[in-house]
């Protein structure tokens, strides 16, 4: 006990400073890497045609060429939008950002299909 | 040597593994998302399985679509002319029996005869109208609703002395296209998959040692409800407001129309039901979420004990849930379900 109490007294600023440092830096970045991705990575279908599958753990935008025209899919560090789409209805960007495994979003008209893919999944199929 | 040996047993265990996964193939066919899954099988085998499948789903797509040249529409432009339509096929024949079979046992709720008013409402186009119809026009083909019972269909021949007759049968292909899917994975010998013809399902078989595994949509979330196993040749069918619709003035319009109002039914988020493997169990499967659907409240509990549906779920306006209780037990839940907004059946 005596010896914790001599360790702390010994304690200077610049000492105090590299822990605080050091605290408020590992909390920040396991908070933002650790947590993420909660999906693994986007999958994008247009039509039978397999786009591909991309890392939810990067910020870029994709641009997919559909039967109506372009639908642009971005993905931001672990969420995933729809943010341009040819349809009129424009359901596919109103449902927004989606960051969960199985979550997904249809846009019929172009036969874009986006989801995101985790190592497991809860079922074979959906049901909708 | 030892390091021989070694490579070998990989092998081995590679090999192992590569034969007991799946193998999926998708298509966009009936304006939806088709799925095949199968389980078990070489790559060849379920890829030939899968296409011949494909092929029978852009046959019937042809055959009984709605609005584009079909036989379907055939019938439709002689009832329209008050002319005889002769035919030698029994398949149609077969499929408008069915569907007048259909509309009796649903006490209507099911009426493939109002394509006009579906047509109305604008659901007759890959990409539908945000218009809603004059209320003159829907209350007036309302008004002479038709139905299944007055198609007259003798040897080779059919009639109908009710020229407001217009089929339509998008309620019922995707059903029939699974049980025909399922003719066909029979007939070469595929024992485990799963069909997906745009959110119906029917199971083949297990997915090696367990079922198959089935997520429930939520009607206004992005993620699945819950997850039901399906035990070898059951299927599971939706009906809901969330895929086809069209929003004006904050009121929904959905494609499932109401045949009693003319109008589209405001009764329920969803409405899904499971069945055990009966004669045309996918078709059920399909029409049989229509009438737990659209019926009135009070209604919905009566018709599903009258149609036999043993497991049931419907999500209602309010959101809150109503169940079978075979279907509760069945359930898995994927999100936290308060007890208030549960009903059980």
């Amino acid at each position: 006990m005596k010896k914790i109490l001599q360790f702390i007294s010994k304690i200077q600023i610049g000492d105090l400073f590299t822990i605080i440092i050091f605290i408020v830096l590992t909390t920040y970045l396991s908070s933002i890497l650790w947590n993420f991705p909660q999906g693994e990575y986007l999958k994008i279908d247009m039509g039978k045609q397999e786009i591909g599958s991309f890392s939810l753990n990067q910020n870029v935008t994709k641009v997919i060429e559909g039967p109506v025209g372009k639908t642009e899919v971005i993905i931001d560090s672990g969420k995933v939008r729809i943010s341009k789409s040819p349809c009129t209805k424009k359901y596919c960007i109103h449902q927004g950002w989606i960051n969960q495994i199985n979550q997904s979003i249809v846009c019929v008209p172009n036969q874009i299909y986006i989801s995101i893919i985790g190592n497991q999944t809860d079922y074979d199929s959906l049901n909708y | 040597m030892h390091f021989n040996k070694l490579i070998v047993l990989l092998v081995f265990f590679l090999t192992g593994c590569g034969q007991n996964e799946t193998i999926q193939k998708k298509d966009y066919i009936f304006g939806t998302i088709v799925e095949v899954t199968i389980y078990g099988e070489t790559s060849d085998k379920a890829t030939n399985a899968i296409e011949l499948v494909f092929n029978e789903f852009r046959r019937l797509h042809e055959y009984l679509h709605p609005w584009e040249k079909s036989i379907v529409q055939e019938i439709n432009q002689s009832i329209k002319n008050q002319e005889i339509y002769t035919t030698e096929d029994t398949e149609i024949i077969s499929i408008i029996n069915h569907n007048k079979e259909l509309e009796l046992k649903t006490y209507g709720y099911f009426n493939p005869a109002i394509g006009n008013l579906v047509e109305a409402w604008g659901f007759h186009a890959e990409e539908f109208s945000t218009n809603r119809p004059n209320s003159i026009v829907i209350d007036n083909l309302q008004r002479n609703l038709p139905h299944m019972s007055e198609i007259i269909i003798q040897r080779g021949y059919l009639r109908s002395n009710n020229n407001n007759i217009k089929l339509d049968l998008g309620g019922y292909a995707k059903g029939y296209a699974l049980d025909q899917a399922k003719k066909i994975l029979d007939e070469n010998n595929i024992n485990n998959a799963l069909i997906n013809i745009g959110g119906n399902i029917l199971a083949l078989g297990k997915h090696g040692d367990r079922n198959w595994v089935v997520g429930i949509q939520h009607p206004r979330k992005p993620n699945s409800i819950g997850s039901i196993s399906l035990s070898p040749g059951w299927s599971i069918g939706t009906s809901g407001d969330y895929q086809r619709y069209f929003i004006v003035d904050n009121q929904r319009y959905s494609h499932l129309i109401d045949p009693n109002t003319g109008y589209p039914a405001t009764n329920a988020q969803s409405a899904t039901v499971l069945l055990p493997p009966i004669e045309f169990s996918g078709t059920l499967s399909d029409v049989y979420s229509k009438p737990l659907f659209i019926a009135p409240e009070n209604l919905k509990y009566s018709i599903a004990k009258e149609l036999g549906i043993d497991f049931y779920m419907i999500i209602m306006t309010d959101g809150k849930i109503s169940i079978s209780n075979d279907m509760l037990n069945l359930i898995k839940w994927h999100e936290e379900i308060d007890e208030k907004n549960i009903t059980v059946h």
